[in-house]
């Protein structure tokens, strides 16, 4: 790196160190380090079951939220990507328009949507059918990750398919293949590098979400991200633990992320056998 | 060799509201090298993606080996395409590129395999089938996009401006690699270009083409000799073309000159567009010349100079190719030969506009 461009680096250097380098030190010093010097005690007490469980539950649920954000996302993605010019752009906006609204604020909007006698349930009534019960379950909070984190599905995904050079599908078809075959030969492998990074987009953040399941879920159950909080913030000497369970839960997100990146190297192997 | 296997019968497209095929007649005899020649925006592209497939006309119907194929797509045609800039499959290597079409159609891996190293040695390219297409360059990415199109064995080839993003050592070497591959299989290629020179070094039959009509149909030489208007011959190759009055037949005035040539069938005092060639134009001395210029540029092309011609009153200056340069500021006498001399109906429009080479790089 020359003089000039170091130079122009460093605010950047100086960020990356205060805000992300020293807060990873800081937690991997409290997961390491307790009263007494160093100590394992901490990782190993993620094994207690009021632990782990909050952990399985969450990826579980992340799990299931990206499935859903990937069969709902990749439609969507291409119908955009299909579409012509304003409609288009239309149809991006509508995507990103919630997501410039508060987090939280749009949790709440969600929350007061499914309540017992919110207004999904009140049209229910109106037109005389049964109300569901939603609020307060899994399915609830799956359903508020789904909604927070779709856009980041079907942002990637669009821009990848909006890459695609339109004589290579041309190509595709000329050489005998069906719309279905252009689709599972040509567009879902080119699509791949978009798939993997909103997997990893939406997966890692709802996995670590915490508040959804306070929200939507009524507090019953407890996500990764709800002990975290209450570890650092309500639990006296709870940081060393909560320091160690989010040590945990980043080592799982670099394993997860790594094994797509894996995945995705090995496409062009993966196109050969088919 | 003489079946027809494509023709074209009264085909007009127009793309928001802009008409770009006008009621276009056409026969391609089985196992010719047709191409389709004309500036930018002259319908040939659109010609060839409806013969693909991949444009739908208006009116007017397409056959294939006299089949009507206005309702078949793409993927059921038995014709296969060379795109321009070759797209290519970038996810597949060498061997997946060049199998893509056989897969589909099923085919044993081992006829697939015997298949690619067969048009790999076609297109020389032995011993690239594991290669990534990304890491070739722009002539290989070409050879392997011909083989890729010949996989299927299509009875008809069409190539969209396939050597327009080579440079021009490699499109001349392309150029004749085109060639012998058309002659080794016997197949039909029907391929456009821009490029005149390309066009007449590779065809068997050019058909040129402006604003959606066609404009001549012929053999290399025919298009080259005799055009049939100022159009064809001024993107054919560099042409002198002034203002000219027909007396009677065979007797024509230009340039302040009357002169005697062989065309016939022209009305009495019709003007007319007279064509004459840079390199049919004889140097004499001032005057035993039939007009007379004087020398404004003298440029050395190799194999002979390339002189600008001032003659008086005339809006345009002529060109001359000849292997003995004049010096510049003399003034010398011209003449040409009456079978040099080609009469033309008056072509209306403006050729230098209508040569617009810019817009085909971007499509």
């Amino acid at each position: 790196m020359n003089k000039k461009s170091s130079v122009l680096a460093a605010p950047y250097a100086l960020w990356m160190l205060l805000f992300t380098v020293v807060p990873l030190g800081m937690v991997v010093y409290f997961a390491f380090w307790g009263e007494n010097g160093f100590t394992l005690e901490y990782i190993k007490s993620i094994a207690e079951t009021q632990y782990a469980r909050p952990l399985g539950v969450s990826v579980w649920l992340g799990l299931i939220a990206t499935v859903i954000c990937l069969l709902l996302g990749f439609p969507i993605a291409y119908i955009i990507s299909r579409a012509k010019g304003i409609s288009q752009r239309t149809m991006v906006m509508l995507i990103m328009l919630p997501q410039w609204m508060n987090f939280l604020l749009r949790t709440y909007a969600l929350m007061s949507l499914l309540e017992n006698n919110g207004l999904i349930n009140t049209w229910l009534r109106d037109v005389g059918l049964e109300p569901i019960n939603i609020i307060n379950t899994r399915a609830a909070v799956v359903l508020g990750m789904v909604y927070d984190f779709l856009p980041f599905m079907v942002l990637p995904i669009y821009s990848v398919l909006t890459k695609i050079d339109n004589r290579v599908t041309e190509a595709a078809q000329d050489l005998g293949a069906n719309g279905f075959v252009v689709f599972r030969r040509i567009i879902l492998p080119l699509s791949v590098p978009g798939i993997i990074s909103g997997i990893t987009m939406v997966f890692v953040p709802s996995v670590s979400s915490f508040i959804i399941s306070q929200l939507l879920g009524g507090g019953k159950e407890m996500l990764i991200g709800d002990v975290i909080e209450m570890m650092f913030v309500h639990v006296e000497g709870g940081r060393n633990i909560g320091a160690a369970l989010s040590l945990v839960l980043m080592a799982l997100m670099l394993i997860c992320m790594t094994l797509m990146n894996h995945f995705d190297d090995s496409e062009d192997v993966g196109g050969l056998m088919v | 060799m003489s079946e027809t296997i494509i023709s074209l019968r009264g085909v007009s497209v127009s793309f928001d509201g802009e008409t770009v095929l006008d009621n276009l007649n056409l026969d391609i005899e089985d196992g010719t090298f047709v191409t389709l020649l004309g500036p930018s925006g002259c319908g040939k592209t659109t010609t060839l993606r409806i013969i693909g497939g991949f444009v739908k006309q208006d009116e007017g119907d397409v056959f294939f080996a006299g089949e009507n194929i206005n309702n078949v797509p793409p993927h059921k045609r038995k014709l296969n395409t060379v795109f321009q800039r070759y797209a290519l499959f970038p996810h597949l290597n060498v061997y997946e590129n060049i199998a893509f079409g056989m897969r589909i159609q099923k085919k044993p891996e081992s006829e697939i395999s015997a298949k690619v190293t067969e048009l790999l040695k076609l297109v020389a390219l032995e011993g690239f089938e594991k290669r990534s297409v990304n890491t070739l360059s722009g002539g290989q990415q070409q050879r392997v996009a011909i083989a890729r199109a010949l996989a299927n064995d299509p009875k008809v080839l069409l190539l969209d401006e396939p050597l327009g993003a080579l440079d021009l050592k490699l499109r001349k070497e392309m150029q004749i690699e085109l060639k012998r591959i058309q002659h080794s299989l016997g197949i039909t290629f029907l391929y456009v270009t821009h490029d005149q020179e390309e066009a007449l070094s590779m065809s068997d039959v050019i058909v040129v083409m402006n604003h959606g009509i066609v404009q001549q149909i012929g053999s290399p030489t025919d298009i080259y000799n005799e055009p049939t208007n100022g159009f064809v011959a001024d993107f054919i190759g560099e042409s002198n073309i002034v203002d000219g009055i027909m007396y009677a037949d065979c007797d024509v005035e230009f340039c302040g000159a009357r002169m005697v040539c062989v065309d016939t069938g022209f009305a009495p005092m019709e003007e007319v567009d007279v064509v004459v060639r840079p390199e049919d134009v004889i140097v004499v001395p001032e005057n035993e010349g039939d007009f007379t210029g004087t020398v404004l540029s003298s440029t050395f092309k190799g194999v002979h100079y390339e002189m600008i011609v001032d003659v008086p009153d005339q809006d345009e200056d002529w060109m001359i190719q000849s292997t003995v340069s004049q010096e510049v500021g003399s003034v010398i006498g011209m003449k040409v030969d009456p079978e040099n001399i080609h009469i033309m109906k008056k072509y209306t429009g403006d050729y230098a506009s209508d040569i617009d080479y810019t817009e085909t790089v971007v499509e």
